[in-house]
């Protein structure tokens, strides 16, 4: 009879985790006036129509848009528990930033991955922080996008604009850069992380090409905005949302283009705290 | 006893059903009629590097999904083929020649759904034709009646994508050359030209563009391995981008599987940086999405080299 019981318990739970509707879907919009959440309104924008209809059908459950104040009442809603989803920048998200996450944020049309930026030194040279290299020559990587805009704005993001360091220098590409620094021609080296991975990785597992160099800062540039969920979230709703959201401006490109706006090439996931500094800003 | 024993599991039933939806452990409707991922990969398990790389990827993926994962290891790409098109596995990794030939069998059935986009912005990489920098060679049209090293008749950059695009240019390969043959790999092209055995050799070049030059290759590698010295070879002509590797899935799967999946991988570079590194993806590359469009020429120089062989006009 025992075992009966629980063999029959174990259908009932797998039939009732099978068939469990899935949770409504709240999304908050600043329109400057909290209201409940509701369906969307026949009169919404036809873009922002096919983006609610598009998650409706591909999450298999009701959406419901939630009228917002501001962002900072969004957030607010978001770590209550309100919303499940909102758009928010860094200063919203800072006070909720613990029971909240970020998972996706709109890379412009032509713009790079926000990809990570490493400034090395030699070894020997004592500087711990990018706050130490005040006033020190760098070189620079190369002269593409990747290479020299993105290390500049990620420095920019942490206070060592152009001014902050002192003669800079832009080599052809790692290698010359590297040897540069080895040289003593300049004090510290800007890379991008690829770059960085380039040059240091051997041919044999575990092989260090820079064991006379450190790194001393390493970061991604600050997200401006991003998609932000309780932390709570399953995995499963989670992934799901970045899967529909990445592929979008494929997919859907009336909903991309309400959903990420004017210039912005696709939706790109983001570590979960993206829109804040992971480190102290130097600098006036 | 009967009727009471039912009305307890009954309240228990529904006891459940309440509580379901964002579980942090998904058990839905697709994860049931999945009932686990089934992923072909390329490797040996018997390479510990390997298996640890393979063993990390899938304790994400699976996390992700909620489902078991269970890799299908195949030794050549045939392999992983011959899987993805008999629905033998539900998603794939695979070169974009390797699609276009899953293409070729099942048409919709599968979907590219992610590709690399590396830190410089490219989703895709070159064919160069290298010669060595103390020749005379200067462009493509001073090697007319010369020797020409391909890498491998199968080969998308060093012999396929090469060739279609000299035929755009108004060169016939297979005339305009003196001599061309086979050096097995890319690494061996590279050695038999530095040893005089061509005059020029096709081979893979990355990680740039024609405008900023490149900075993976095979002599990139052996260079860095202090085999050759950059500064012996200078390329002279270009081909390209070819698209990148895609991540291709079974469209006749729940397309919840598909999201979830693709947006597991997508996360990935973000969140668990070590193991997007250990399945050897570099450094500030992420994954982003594309359509059989962004193979679209790859799927015709395929379909234009069968149509040429069953013409015989290409041996």
């Amino acid at each position: 009879m025992k075992r009966l019981f629980l063999a029959v318990g174990a259908v009932l739970l797998s039939a009732a985790q099978a068939q469990a509707p899935a949770l409504p879907l709240r999304i908050a919009e600043v329109t400057g006036e909290t209201t409940p959440c509701a369906p969307l309104a026949a009169s919404a924008p036809a873009g922002q129509r096919a983006y609610m209809a598009l998650l409706v059908k591909r999450l298999q459950t009701e959406v419901f848009n939630c009228p917002m104040a501001d962002a900072a009442a969004a957030a607010e809603a978001l770590s209550g528990g309100a919303v499940d989803v909102a758009w928010l920048d860094g200063a919203a998200f800072a006070p909720v930033s613990g029971q909240t996450r970020s998972i996706l944020t709109v890379r412009a049309a032509e713009d790079l991955n926000r990809l990570p930026v490493v400034v090395a030194v030699p070894r020997a040279v004592q500087a711990q922080t990018l706050a130490d290299l005040a006033g020190a020559s760098l070189v620079f990587g190369g002269q593409a996008k990747a290479s020299l805009d993105v290390p500049r704005r990620t420095l920019a993001d942490y206070g060592a604009s152009a001014d902050f360091f002192g003669d800079q220098v832009e080599a052809q590409d790692h290698e010359e850069a590297a040897a540069r620094l080895r040289a003593g021609q300049v004090q510290a080296m800007v890379l991008h992380a690829g770059a960085w991975q380039k040059l240091c990785r051997g041919d044999q597992p575990g092989e260090d090409l820079c064991e006379d160099l450190r790194v001393v800062w390493r970061q991604r540039p600050v997200a401006s905005k991003a998609w932000v969920i309780r932390s709570d979230m399953s995995d499963d709703r989670r992934f799901r949302l970045i899967g529909i959201h990445v592929a979008m401006h494929n997919e859907a490109r009336e909903a991309f283009t309400w959903a990420a706006g004017d210039g912005a090439g696709e939706f790109e996931p983001t570590e979960a705290k993206a829109l804040l500094h992971q480190g102290p800003t130097v600098g006036s | 006893m009967r009727r009471r024993s039912g009305v307890i599991l009954a309240a228990i039933g529904l006891g459940l059903a309440g509580c379901g939806g964002e579980a942090k452990a998904p058990g839905g409707a697709w994860q049931s009629q999945m009932g686990e991922v089934r992923m072909a990969v390329r490797g040996s398990e018997d390479d510990p590097m390997i298996t640890r790389r393979l063993t990390a990827y899938k304790t994400y993926i699976g996390k992700a999904t909620g489902l078991p994962v269970k890799l299908y290891e195949s030794s050549d790409y045939n392999g992983t083929i011959q899987a993805l098109s008999s629905g033998q596995v539900d998603i794939a990794t695979m070169a974009g020649g390797g699609y276009a030939n899953v293409d070729a069998q099942i048409g919709d059935l599968a979907q590219p759904i992610l590709t690399v986009r590396q830190a410089e912005g490219d989703t895709g990489y070159y064919s160069g034709l290298l010669v060595m920098a103390d020749s005379p060679y200067r462009s493509i049209q001073d090697l007319k009646g010369k020797t020409l090293g391909y890498v491998d008749f199968n080969s998308t950059s060093g012999y396929l994508f090469p060739r279609s695009v000299m035929r755009e240019q108004g060169i016939d390969p297979d005339t305009f050359f003196g001599k061309s043959s086979f050096a097995g790999g890319h690494t061996q092209a590279v050695m038999a030209l530095d040893n005089g055995q061509f005059d020029a050799t096709i081979i893979q070049a990355g990680g740039g563009d024609p405008e900023h030059g490149f900075t993976t290759g095979a002599h990139f590698t052996m260079a860095r391995r202090g085999v050759v010295d950059l500064d012996d070879f200078r390329i002279i002509w270009t081909a390209g981008p070819i698209p990148n590797s895609a991540v291709v899935v079974r469209t006749d799967r729940p397309q919840p599987f598909i999201d979830a999946v693709r947006g597991a991988m997508a996360a990935l570079p973000y969140d668990d940086p070590e193991v997007w590194r250990d399945i050897g993806q570099p450094d500030g590359a992420a994954y982003t999405a594309v359509t059989r469009e962004h193979y679209t020429p790859i799927i015709k120089l395929r379909a234009d080299d069968i149509a040429a062989r069953r013409s015989g006009e290409r041996q």
